[in-house]
């Protein structure tokens, strides 16, 4: 019979698969509707939905997949991190990198207690409206930094390499090459190369979670997911818990060596049962045999040790935080520059739901969703803003609301998009080149899609020359911002979208 | 020198020398520039017999050539809405070049909007592809392939770029919609020429007569259909309402692209000298945009 090692190893890397084909398919492939559930990973993820939730006081109908989550840890206690969890997988996958011996922690069960501390924290955050998941959830995480940082680098870095073999390799090298890239862009490249800011802190995230594995094999997973710690706590009377036949058990210790979460307690019968991942592997490690997951066997479970007053002080840090956060003058005051995707609920609702998973801005077709940086307050990092600099709002385009996991961007109707005003351009008359007299122009009109145009022509003399000039219909400006992309001007353009006016605020 | 940058730079001195007054490269352009208005109620017909009309496409396309059909697919726009080369005609165009004997038939824009929205809202894509024949390649462009193009004659810019699978076409065929222009007036075939350029496309609004003429100084089109099935009369060139459409049912067809052009115009009830481009080309010698000397055949389809 295949070992427990070898079926984990197989589920694990098939979820994984599964994961990643989800991930090159949240893109435009031809079609306007995306065909696949491509954020269903998130949509499982009781952490993010439920903190999500509670921030925004409301229920998440899209999140109904967390509800069957909990409900399969119920039973099966904290399986996902031993077999599901891709982000657990990437971790025991770098294991080749690592080895088997680690250097260790000098305390583990403190260790171990402070995941139990920032979900204690989430819960006050949330409780008080802030949603903190974004910074903690392991998937928000790995698929953030797969779409902001790993892909797009992983891109310009195949990119690059083919593309230097095109300009200067043999016949006989583009021969092959070009074939292999051809392939390649049509099953695992980006259709153009993707650029986002952020791409350097979003990726060091992302490693340092993997460098912590030189301590602790699972580190992140042992000590600092609050999602890890949110199931471990949900399966605490889940009936397959690890159980040992003290009769055959002669304290070899085996079980404890191989356990990658230290669940194993003292004198190797009893189980922190929050801490198992029921990966099984103390029950093949086990020399005699003592050790199963189910059957009659009283199983010996302790709880988790977390403080009391610890937890209760991360929960109070947690609410307080919420006023802290509300009273920074960011939060108060829009930026001018914070555009939100079209769809995007008002700015409390958005960014209590809104986790920075970055599925929004992996498939926005023009890139122009970008992580915001300062243009949301501290709280608003990594949210998802239009910089039309970099890529605009496509008109008839509806991705990024297709897929949010937590209806922070609404899933609209095309019809219905292209009425949503996002923000309004404005003029800058001393750079425009006709405004300012230096020649024609006027290639923001022509990218205008609103069909009457929202940018309207004026001849009008200036200093003896006469060019069609450009003005902005306030009244039928959406704000898609393909105008400031388009402008010729290399620097920043002439026209620039500001977020006055968004449909979702309060009139002016 | 390969052929295609023989051709051009050939092209280029004739029309050099007939600035200077001395080649005889208007006068060939006259004798070319015999007009063909195609009507009818289908437009795949309207464009093979304004084709026909031509001397039919065997007379244009040699056997085993390799042959550039240009459309534009430059908006996310559906085909009702005017804004692209309607499907019908860049099919029925595709298909007369492989009667005729081409070997290879390439397909391509450089778009506005999310190139495969255009490709696919246009109806483009999947026109080409339902042709289901290998000889024929719809394609996204692919930026490593703009390759530099010097124009000592240039008066906009003396330096282009071109995309390769142009520059080394045996044949290219320019096959634009006709639409109203917020900066050009209107855009036929002369700007279609925009979808085939590299580098900032932007920059060229500063002066778009020169630089036109400089594009098709550079780039000769063996031949030009406008597609005018729909027209777009206002809010050009991406539209979007249909009460700026007007279906016209017709196809202008021809070797001398500024003569097509110029009869194009009249399709909106204008005459080439009201269109700055086509004035500035024919002053460059790049050919006929009076009306009164271009040879129209009007023919019913």
């Amino acid at each position: 019979m295949m070992s427990a090692k070898t079926a984990r190893r197989l589920v694990q890397s098939g979820v994984f698969a599964l994961f990643f084909f989800l991930f090159l398919n949240t893109e435009y492939k031809d079609s306007d509707q995306l065909p696949y559930a491509v954020n269903i990973f998130l949509r499982f993820d009781p952490l993010m939905g439920w903190a999500a939730a509670l921030a925004d006081r409301s229920f998440i109908w899209l999140m109904w997949p967390s509800l069957l989550m909990a409900a399969l840890t119920l039973i099966f206690g904290r399986f996902f991190c031993g077999w599901i969890c891709p982000l657990g997988s990437v971790l025991d996958f770098s294991g080749l990198f690592f080895g088997k011996k680690r250097r260790g922690v000098s305390n583990q069960k403190a260790l171990r207690n402070a995941k139990f501390g920032i979900l204690a924290l989430l819960a006050g955050s949330s409780l008080f409206t802030l949603q903190l998941v974004f910074l903690f959830d392991p998937l928000c995480i790995l698929i953030r930094s797969l779409a902001l940082s790993l892909y797009p680098a992983a891109n310009l870095a195949l990119n690059a390499f083919f593309g230097s073999l095109y300009e200067s390799g043999p016949g006989a090298v583009t021969a092959v090459s070009e074939p292999a890239y051809a392939f390649l862009k049509s099953h695992f490249l980006s259709f153009q190369q993707p650029y986002y800011r952020l791409a350097a802190l979003t990726g060091f995230v992302f490693f340092s979670v993997i460098a912590l594995e030189y301590a602790q094999k699972r580190f992140w997973c042992r000590n600092l997911c609050p999602l890890g710690a949110l199931l471990g706590l949900l399966g605490m009377m889940n009936p397959f818990k690890r159980r040992v036949r003290e009769d055959l058990c002669t304290s070899c210790g085996a079980c404890a060596r191989v356990c990658s979460t230290g669940a194993v307690g003292e004198g190797f019968a009893s189980t922190q049962t929050a801490e198992c991942v029921a990966c099984l592997e103390c029950k093949s490690a086990c020399p005699e045999k003592a050790i199963s997951f189910a059957g009659a066997v009283k199983p010996e479970a302790q709880p988790p040790d977390a403080g009391r007053r610890a937890l209760l002080g991360s929960l109070a840090i947690g609410a307080f935080s919420a006023s802290i956060f509300a009273s920074d003058a960011k939060a108060r005051y829009a930026d001018p520059a914070r555009i939100r995707p079209p769809g995007a609920l008002p700015e409390d609702e958005f960014l209590a739901r809104c986790t920075r998973c970055g599925e929004c801005m992996r498939v926005c077709i023009a890139n122009g969703l970008q992580p915001a940086i300062g243009e949301a307050g501290p709280l608003g990092l990594w949210s998802p803003v239009l910089v039309p600099k970099i890529g605009y709002c496509e008109y008839n385009c509806t991705l990024c609301g297709q897929v949010c996991p937590t209806g922070a961007i609404k899933r609209l109707p095309v019809e219905e998009k292209r009425q949503v005003r996002i923000g309004l351009a404005y003029f800058d008359r001393n750079r425009c080149l006709p405004w300012n007299g230096t020649s024609e122009c006027i290639v923001c009109e022509e990218h205008c899609p609103v069909p009457q145009k929202a940018i309207k022509l004026k001849e009008d003399p200036l200093e003896g020359k006469t060019f069609k000039k450009p003005f902005i219909d306030e009244k039928l400006c959406i704000g898609c911002g393909i105008c400031e992309t388009k402008c010729p001007l290399t620097d920043g353009a002439a026209i620039r979208v500001t977020s006055r006016g968004e449909s979702r605020a309060e009139k002016e | 020198m390969d052929r295609r940058e023989f051709m051009v730079k050939t092209s280029i001195a004739c029309a050099g020398a007939a600035l200077l007054g001395g080649f005889p490269a208007a006068a060939q352009a006259q004798a070319a520039s015999g007009v063909v208005v195609a009507t009818g109620e289908s437009p795949a017909r309207n464009v093979r017999e304004a084709v026909k009309a031509l001397g039919g496409m065997a007379s244009f396309v040699n056997k085993g050539e390799t042959v550039v059909v240009k459309p534009n697919i430059g908006w996310d726009r559906a085909p009702e809405q005017a804004a692209n080369t309607n499907p019908e005609v860049v099919r029925e165009v595709i298909a007369m070049c492989l009667e005729a004997g081409a070997a290879k038939v390439k397909v391509f824009d450089r778009t506005c909007n999310d190139p495969r929205r255009c490709y696919v809202t246009s109806g483009i894509l999947a026109a080409v592809e339902g042709m289901g024949d290998s000889r024929v390649e719809i394609s996204h462009i692919d930026e490593r392939r703009f390759k530099p193009v010097d124009l000592p004659q240039g008066v906009f810019s003396q330096r282009y770029s071109f995309y390769e699978d142009v520059l080394t076409a045996d044949k290219f065929i320019n096959l634009p919609v006709a639409k109203h222009h917020g900066a050009s007036r209107l855009t036929l075939g002369m700007k279609n020429l925009m979808g085939v350029m590299g580098s900032s496309r932007a920059a060229i609004h500063r002066n778009l007569p020169e630089a036109l003429s400089d594009l098709n100084l550079a780039l000769r089109s063996h031949l030009t259909i406008v597609d005018a099935t729909r027209i777009l009369t206002a809010n050009g060139p991406q539209g979007g309402m249909l009460e700026d459409v007007k279906k016209l049912d017709t196809i202008v067809a021809g070797t001398d692209v500024v003569a097509v052009d110029s009869v194009a115009t009249t399709l909106f009830g204008k005459t080439p000298d009201e269109i700055p481009f086509l004035v500035t080309a024919a002053k460059r010698g790049l050919g006929i945009a009076d009306l009164a000397k271009i040879k129209i055949n009007r023919v019913k389809a």
